[in-house]
């Protein structure tokens, strides 16, 4: 009965493992770089200097450019510089524009003039990619937090399966072939279990009104907007009065928030209605500044009079809880140090499923050792598993360095980065089906490697802020984006090495395999 | 946080060493059973003294998601590192038990 068990839970670990772990693994990659969403965006439109962090002046600058070119908007959207966003970002709604329809400018911060970048979407596509998948509204959410279920489910039943989790915790044997991956895939996952099992459950949490709306419904019947404003205490803003009214300096509200809470960062502040006698101005704590998300972290202010009119209403016990599962999702507090622990972490969670793919194919193949072709359903996994991995690295490596060669002013430039790395991934998977199985994984990785490698030459080539620059100037976000890069590149020539130099290690492998086979059964199917 | 980053680490290599088979595989003699109780208490003391001072520094929210963050990447170094480098790990262990406590001291 118990032994029935387990084996059930192997073979559901087995099996939506495989079927899900591809697109798991580019949700688990893409999510990872999204921990560096700032610094990649930082990266990727390097026109954007970086000055010392001067919130009042920056209020001045922001309120300066924008009652000279948005005096007629019905919004103000102002996000301060911090320590990872080096502009002064301003946009404004034109009234009846309709809720998309918005202007962006970034700011220099130190003279208030708008920065010419090029048109890019950074490290925000990585971002949206990662649980919206390209695809059309609800479907690519949908489909994302399915896949978060799913890994949640193989965590479950991965611990299940995996029967030696104490005795063998501390256990990695490199060296001998599906052993030594069936290790790896173990210890990795087990040893970083609780930040995987934070990262999938806090997945659900998030997309929770979509997954199980029933009590809103119940309350707020159709429309999740009365949810979302009474969950997130959103103010009612009067409408205009069409009473020309001059704005106080938003200075002089940060003042009286600073008088609050001293020393609290900001990270947004929005004006309604500005120069109107029903202005509103709010402004919004940094989300840096702590773990969970605080609604009560915002203040609404009489833009006309200058008058505190009101505070964010108080959290919850539920509410801290869910926004404490969130805030750990998105690591939003992290400092430096935490943020690379992050970093790390989410590499671990992609290559716990990148072993699992690998093991799945690697048992499969030893029974077919002699033959010379690969029986056509195994080889549709081995295609999907170099597109999916190697092919994936690769069209990250298109993406920047379109980033870095499309003509400024092209049309559509930033669309066409993000079509550069659905090319890129599409002429991978065209390669992974002309090539024999080793010989595409080495090639793309070897590719792979160049062009993560020489991400930082054409960095300081097209820039003229490549790494002699950026480690001078103490830019770390582009020293460390370039860093990584090579480090990157290096670790993909390690892997290729590895991948083409094939025959030696196919006949070392031969003569173990009967062990490794008892091996892997022991473990039952991963 | 460098303080409960290293006891930490020494908390998971004793712990780690407390386990027959790493122990003699790292030291390359067989074990006395007072030797592995030992190790095993230690160990338990040591990552419970890094989760206090974690949460003593830090507070208990950020001090225990940071404390996890430390550990898992510390016991992750120290299993992946093993089978290449243990002489190096050993040292490190034994000067995360100094180097640790010391911090903590002067962090206070």
């Amino acid at each position: 009965m118990k032994e029935g068990f387990r084996q059930a839970m192997a073979w559901l670990h087995t099996w939506t493992g495989l079927i899900f772990g591809w697109l798991l693994f580019a949700i688990f990659l893409t999510g990872t770089l999204s921990y560096f969403k700032d610094e990649i965006s930082h990266w990727t439109q390097p026109e954007v200097r970086r000055h010392a962090l001067d919130p009042v002046a920056s209020l001045g600058l922001a309120q300066r450019y924008l009652e000279a070119n948005a005096g007629h908007a019905e919004r103000w959207m102002i996000r301060l510089p911090n320590a990872r966003e080096a502009a002064l970002e301003v946009s404004w709604r034109e009234p009846g524009s309709g809720r998309r329809g918005g202007v962006s400018k970034p700011l220099d911060a130190h003279t208030g003039q708008p920065v010419e970048v090029r048109d890019s979407r950074g490290g925000e596509f990585f971002y949206r990619f990662h649980f919206q998948l390209q695809m059309p509204h609800p479907w690519g959410r949908w489909l994302a937090t399915f896949c978060a279920f799913i890994m949640l489910l193989g965590l479950v039943t991965g611990i299940i399966t995996h029967k030696k989790i104490f005795k063998e915790f501390f256990t990695f044997r490199p060296g001998k072939g599906q052993r030594s991956w069936l290790d790896g895939h173990n210890a990795i996952g087990v040893l970083v279990l609780p930040f995987h099992l934070m990262i999938s459950y806090s997945s659900l949490v998030i997309f929770m009104y979509m997954v199980m709306p029933a009590s809103i419904m119940a309350s707020y019947g159709g429309s999740t907007e009365g949810y979302f404003n009474d969950l997130f205490g959103r103010e009612e803003v009067p409408k205009v009065a069409n009473a020309a009214a001059p704005l106080v300096p938003l200075a002089s509200l940060y003042a009286q928030v600073q008088q609050q809470v001293p020393g609290a960062a900001m990270g947004y502040v929005q004006v309604y209605n500005p120069g109107d006698r029903n202005a509103r101005v709010s402004f919004t704590q940094s989300v840096a500044e702590s773990i969970a998300y605080q609604r009560s972290a915002t203040w609404m202010f009489d833009g006309a009079t200058g008058q505190l009119l009101t505070q964010g209403a108080p959290e919850s016990a539920t509410m801290m809880t869910a926004f404490s599962v969130v805030g750990l999702h998105m690591g939003n507090f992290a400092g430096p140090w935490l943020r690379w622990l992050y970093f790390v972490f989410g590499i671990a969670g992609t290559a716990v499923i990148g072993t699992g793919l690998v093991m799945w194919l690697g048992k499969r193949q030893l029974k077919h050792a002699k033959r010379e072709r690969l029986p056509g359903e195994l080889r549709l996994v081995e295609v999907l598993n170099i597109a999916g991995m190697s092919g994936l690295l690769l069209a990250v490596a298109g993406f920047f360095w379109a980033n870095r060669l499309l003509p400024m002013a092209w049309p559509g430039r930033a669309d066409w980065e993000v079509n550069s790395f659905f090319l890129v991934w599409l002429v991978a998977l065209v390669h992974a089906v002309l090539r024999p199985g080793r010989k595409a994984w080495g090639e793309q990785l070897a590719l792979g490697a160049l062009a993560f490698a020489l991400l930082p030459l054409l960095n300081g080539l097209t820039t003229g802020q490549g790494l002699n620059h950026s480690l001078v100037a103490g830019d770390w976000a582009m020293a460390g984006f370039d860093l990584t890069a090579l480090g990157t590149g290096l670790f993909l020539a390690w892997a290729a090495g590895k991948m083409l130099r094939a025959p030696k290690s196919v006949a070392k492998r031969a003569p173990r395999a009967p062990r490794a086979t008892v091996d892997s059964t022991e473990v039952s199917g991963c | 946080m460098l303080s409960v980053a290293l006891i930490a680490f020494a908390g998971f290599a004793a712990l780690c060493m407390a386990m027959d088979r790493h122990f003699s595989e790292l030291l390359g003699r067989k074990p006395g059973s007072g030797q592995l109780r030992l190790l095993r208490c230690a160990g338990w003391l040591l990552l419970a003294l890094s989760l206090a001072i974690a949460m003593h520094l830090r507070g208990w929210a950020h001090g225990l998601v940071e404390w996890i963050a430390v550990s898992m990447a510390g016991v992750t170094l120290w299993v992946f590192g093993m089978p290449y480098q243990p002489r190096l790990l050993l040292g490190l262990a034994v000067i995360s038990l100094v180097l640790g406590p010391l911090l903590a001291a002067l962090a206070r």
